[in-house]
Parts: C-alpha cells; sequence; structure tokens
C-alpha cells in the first residue's frame, strides 16, 4: 500500500497541496480527478520524489515505510514509476534502447514490439530515434509503452490522453487494463471522464486538497454537477489558505 | 600490385589494430575496388586508386602529403578510406591533403586517425578543399586517441565551395581522451553552395579543446550550418566559437552550439559570432551550455536508472 499523509506542500512560498492524504490500494486502478491547476500533477511528482516537490510537512509511506526522503532513483528501484505529463526528447536514442533503457531491461526485440503495438505505434518505430523528429503525441505513446516495459508495483500516468487524439482513450484504457492484469497499481491523473469510467475509485482534487473520493461513478456525477461549471475555486482557495 | 607494400606489412598488421579500435574497417584498406590511403608515422605504407580518382602522394619533414583529385563529373561510389596512424609513443606527425573534387563530381571520404599507443605526440594535418561548380564531398574524420592524454592534435582546414556544391564535414572525438585539440575549419562559400560542418567532442580529465568553426556565406542563396557538440567532463577547458558571415542576398546560416557540462571543475566557453554585410542575408544561432537536462534525467531515474547512468546514456545519446 503506497499512502500519502497529511501532506503540506508550499511551492515558492505558495500553498500547493495542504492536509492532503490518499491512500493506494496494490493492484488497483485510481484517478485522480480535477480541474487545471488544481494541484494533480504536483500530487504525481511529490509521489515519484521529484526534487523540487519534497513536502514541507506529512508522510508518503509504502507498505509502512516512510520513503519521503528518498530520491526517484530510490522510489524506482522500490517499483514506483511514472509517465510524465511531457514526453521529453532523447537526441540520438533510438526508441527500442529507450524501451529497453540501453539493455539494462531485459527484453528483446518482440517485447518491445509487443508494447509499442500495444500503445499504438508499429515496429518500425523501433529504430527511430525519440526525437524532434517524432510528434509530441508519438512520444507520449513510446513513454507509456516503457513504462509497461517496467513491471513496476505503482505506475502513475500523468495525463496520458494529453496529446492524443479522442480515438487513443481505448488504447490508454488498454494500457492500464494491462498493468492492471499484471498485478500493478495503476494512479492515472486526468479530467476525462472515459478513464475515469475504467477506474476502480478516485479523488477528486481542488484548489490542493482532496475535495472528495470514492467509486468512479459516484466521482463523474459529483465532478459533472460542481466541478464541470465552477464558479467558485476563489473561495475554495482561500479556505484551503486558512487551513 | 598489393596495395600494402611487402616492408610494411608488419607494420600494417599493428596499424590495423589500432583503425579497428577506432570504428575502422581493415577489409575496405584492402579492398582493391575501394580508394585508400594508410598513413603511419611519416611513410605512405599502402596506397589505392580508383576510376575517376587520381592521388599524388610524398613525404615531407615529419610526415607526408596527398593530393587527392575526383574527376570531372564522376561518382565515387564506395568511399575514400583514408587511415592515419602512429604506433610510436612520442613525436610529431605532419600530415597535408589537398582535395580537389571537379565540378559535378561527388564523393565521400572515411577518416580515421589512430593514436593509442602514444603517450606525446603531436599530430598537425593541414588541409585544402576545393568543391567544383554542383560537386558534392563529404568528409567523415574520426579520431581514436590515447587514454593517457598525450596527444595535441592542430588541424586546419580551409574550404571553397563553388556554385551549388556541397560540403559536409563531421569531426568526431568521443572513445578516448582528447589530450590537447585545436580544429579550425573554415568555408568559403559561393552562388548557392551548401555546407554542414559538425563537431562531437568528449573531455575528460584536464583535456583542452578549442574549436573555430566559420562559415563564408559568400554567394548569393549559399546555405550553410555549423554545429558542435561538446561534452565536458572532469577539469576539461572548452572553448568554441561558431562564427557565420553573411555576406551574400538571400544566404542563410545558422551556427549551433551545445555543451554538456559534468563536474565543477570544468571550464567551457562558447562564442556565437554573427556578421552580416548583406541586408538581404539572414544568420541564427543557438547556443546552450550546462548540466543533462534535469527532465530527461528524471524521466529516466523514474525508470530505475541512476543519475551516473542516466547522465551516460543522455550523452552516448547526444554524442550518438
Amino acid at each position: 500500500m503506497l499512502e500519502l499523509r497529511d501532506i503540506h506542500l508550499f511551492l515558492d512560498d505558495k500553498p500547493i497541496l495542504k492536509n492532503l492524504s490518499m491512500g493506494f490500494k496494490s493492484g488497483k486502478r485510481y484517478v485522480i480527478l480535477g480541474n487545471n491547476g488544481t494541484g494533480k500533477s504536483t500530487v504525481a511528482n511529490l509521489i515519484m520524489g521529484v526534487e523540487r516537490y519534497k513536502p514541507q510537512r506529512g508522510n508518503i509511506l509504502l507498505d509502512g515505510k516512510d520513503i519521503t526522503p528518498l530520491s526517484i532513483y530510490e522510489r524506482a528501484k522500490l517499483g514506483i514509476t511514472i509517465a510524465f505529463q511531457e514526453s521529453v526528447r532523447f537526441e540520438g536514442i533510438t526508441t527500442f534502447d529507450y524501451l529497453t533503457l540501453g539493455g539494462k531491461v531485459k527484453a528483446d526485440y518482440e517485447e518491445a514490439k509487443r508494447v509499442l503495438e500495444l500503445a499504438g505505434l508499429n515496429e518500425e518505430y523501433l529504430k527511430r530515434r525519440v526525437d524532434e523528429s517524432l510528434s509530441g503525441g508519438e512520444r507520449k505513446r513510446i513513454e507509456l509503452a516503457s513504462v509497461l516495459m517496467l513491471n513496476a508495483r505503482y505506475v502513475i500516468l500523468d495525463e496520458p490522453d494529453s496529446g492524443i487524439d479522442m480515438m487513443s482513450l481505448d488504447t490508454i484504457s488498454e494500457i492500464i487494463n494491462t498493468l492492471n492484469s499484471k498485478g500493478t497499481t495503476t494512479i492515472t491523473i486526468t479530467h476525462r471522464e472515459e478513464i475515469l469510467r475504467n477506474s476502480d475509485y478516485a479523488y477528486l482534487m481542488c484548489a490542493g486538497v482532496v475535495l472528495n473520493q470514492g467509486s468512479p461513478e459516484k466521482m463523474s456525477q459529483y465532478y459533472k454537477q460542481l466541478c464541470d461549471r465552477c464558479d467558485h475555486p476563489n473561495e475554495i482557495l482561500e479556505s484551503v489558505e486558512r487551513m | 600490385m598489393d596495395i600494402i607494400a611487402p616492408d610494411y606489412s608488419k607494420e600494417f598488421e599493428k596499424l590495423a589494430e589500432a583503425y579497428e579500435k577506432s570504428g575502422g574497417d581493415t577489409s575496405k584498406l584492402l579492398d582493391k575496388r575501394v580508394a585508400s590511403i594508410i598513413i603511419s608515422g611519416d611513410k605512405i605504407i599502402g596506397l589505392n586508386s580508383v576510376d575517376g580518382v587520381e592521388i599524388e602522394s610524398g613525404t615531407q619533414e615529419k610526415g607526408v602529403w596527398a593530393k587527392i583529385r575526383i574527376l570531372k563529373g564522376k561518382k565515387i561510389n564506395m568511399p575514400i578510406h583514408l587511415c592515419t596512424g602512429f604506433l610510436g609513443k612520442e613525436g610529431e606527425q605532419r600530415v597535408n591533403f589537398d582535395f580537389v573534387v571537379e565540378d559535378g563530381a561527388s564523393v565521400k571520404f572515411v577518416s580515421h586517425c589512430s593514436f593509442p599507443w602514444s603517450t606525446k605526440l603531436t599530430h598537425k594535418m593541414v588541409a585544402t578543399v576545393k568543391i567544383g561548380k554542383n560537386a558534392t564531398m563529404i568528409y567523415e574524420d574520426g579520431h581514436f586517441h590515447s587514454e593517457a592524454g598525450g596527444v595535441t592534435l592542430i588541424s586546419d582546414t580551409h574550404a571553397v565551395v563553388d556554385d551549388g556544391g556541397r560540403y559536409k564535414n563531421s569531426f568526431e572525438l568521443t572513445k578516448t581522451r582528447v589530450g590537447a585539440l585545436k580544429v579550425r575549419v573554415d568555408v568559403d562559400l559561393k552562388k548557392d553552395a551548401i555546407a554542414e560542418l559538425d563537431s562531437k567532442i568528449r573531455g575528460k580529465k584536464d583535456d583542452e579543446i578549442a574549436i573555430v568553426e566559420s562559415l563564408g556565406l559568400n554567394g548569393k542563396g549559399s546555405h550553410g550550418i555549423a554545429k558542435s557538440t561538446v561534452v565536458a567532463t572532469d577539469e576539461t577547458h572548452a572553448r568554441i566559437i561558431n562564427e557565420a558571415f553573411g555576406n551574400a542576398p538571400y544566404s542563410k546560416g545558422h551556427i549551433e552550439c551545445n555543451e554538456i557540462t559534468k563536474g565543477d571543475k570544468v571550464d567551457v566557453s562558447t562564442l556565437p559570432v554573427l556578421k552580416v554585410t548583406n541586408d538581404l542575408a539572414e544568420l541564427t544561432h543557438e547556443a546552450s551550455i550546462g548540466r543533462v537536462n534535469s527532465k530527461q534525467l528524471n524521466t529516466l531515474m523514474a525508470k530505475g536508472m541512476s543519475e551516473d547512468e542516466a547522465t551516460e546514456f543522455i550523452i552516448k545519446g547526444i554524442l550518438r
């Protein structure tokens, strides 16, 4: 089990997350839902241990052990990984090298081909370089394929649908289900109804706090009623700042 | 007649070992369909020419010279191989090349300079390049020095590319220590001529790197790109100057310098120089110096690579 307990995070002296608690049980599909700027990606970076996102208060626990001080690399070694929202370019690195991390991941050509096809790209891409010759959407698919190669315990997918066309939402759900079938816990950051429906549990965020949580159906209804046409973000933000 | 003179067969064996270390394919040096020049120290120990290629060569003080001419309209299908080696530990080697690619001809050179056993060597190379109208020359130069860091490389290339000609020059020294390096390449581009200069170098320990790449866009519609990528680690000093001079209408030049630093004792600078004397010329530049991109590092570390592993992975890609 992965837990965030009473997390307080300030960036540039501004409160970004306050009193935030979440739990992620093994083998489940989670969604963190919310409008833009509500702190969803901050939670993703916080769980992964990105340097700037170390909480000022609170703890991150993995199977009861405090992993808050651990670096990204150390957390990755414990089985946590992420497909970041922005898929970066790697000059000179082929897709095959990227998926196998230059031989660090023990997988053959067929395995790399299989995961790439699952992410919606054909075999030809294995020889292509992960650089500016690929579109953002293509790099995103390669990034999604790369997390499939790792057999991680926890996979965070930060807005996997950004930069990818509508048709690909099914692909994303298939990737989540494939990970889940291997026992991986997925934590997907999104504001897409289609991805929410393909989950077991959802957290709804607003202004850096968990506004609500529960089944995808319940959260979908709540989100549609209150968040789709939200007209009180400032009030929520002020209430958070008072906390 | 054999490509390697019998007297030099033992020396060639040793040189071939160095050549293979630098990434060369020895079989090409022995293939009579492939034009080649094999230089060891101050001697030419092997020479082969093919149809459309004329080679003159001789010795000079502490080295050799060669004039290589590609005849008008000839397309040389297989790359010409230049193998330059120095088997001793200490000394000096001077190599002068004159390349002439006549109108409408096209050729590619693959050059390997290997000094894996030299602890104190100065290698000086002076090249002149004349590329005729609508002719093409590609020159790929790979270096393999010793890990002792005692090699000093001084290389000076001056190229003139005539109307509609194309010139591509790439220099790579990434597999071994550099030692001390002073490379200068300048190109004079005539009407509609195109040039692409590309250097990739990796410095370690107290290596010293100085590069000047200069594009003279002197003909109407000429285009040029000068790009250098330097990875400086440990106590490496690197000074990179990329220049472009837009002297003709509708000429376009782009210069780019990427320097990756690792370690708090590196000393690295880059200086882009853009000068326009014709208001219809267009010049651009990009330059960056600094550590490996943190987003790239985070992405790889999140997949289980340590910072050092991730840095090495990124650097290898950049230098590929």
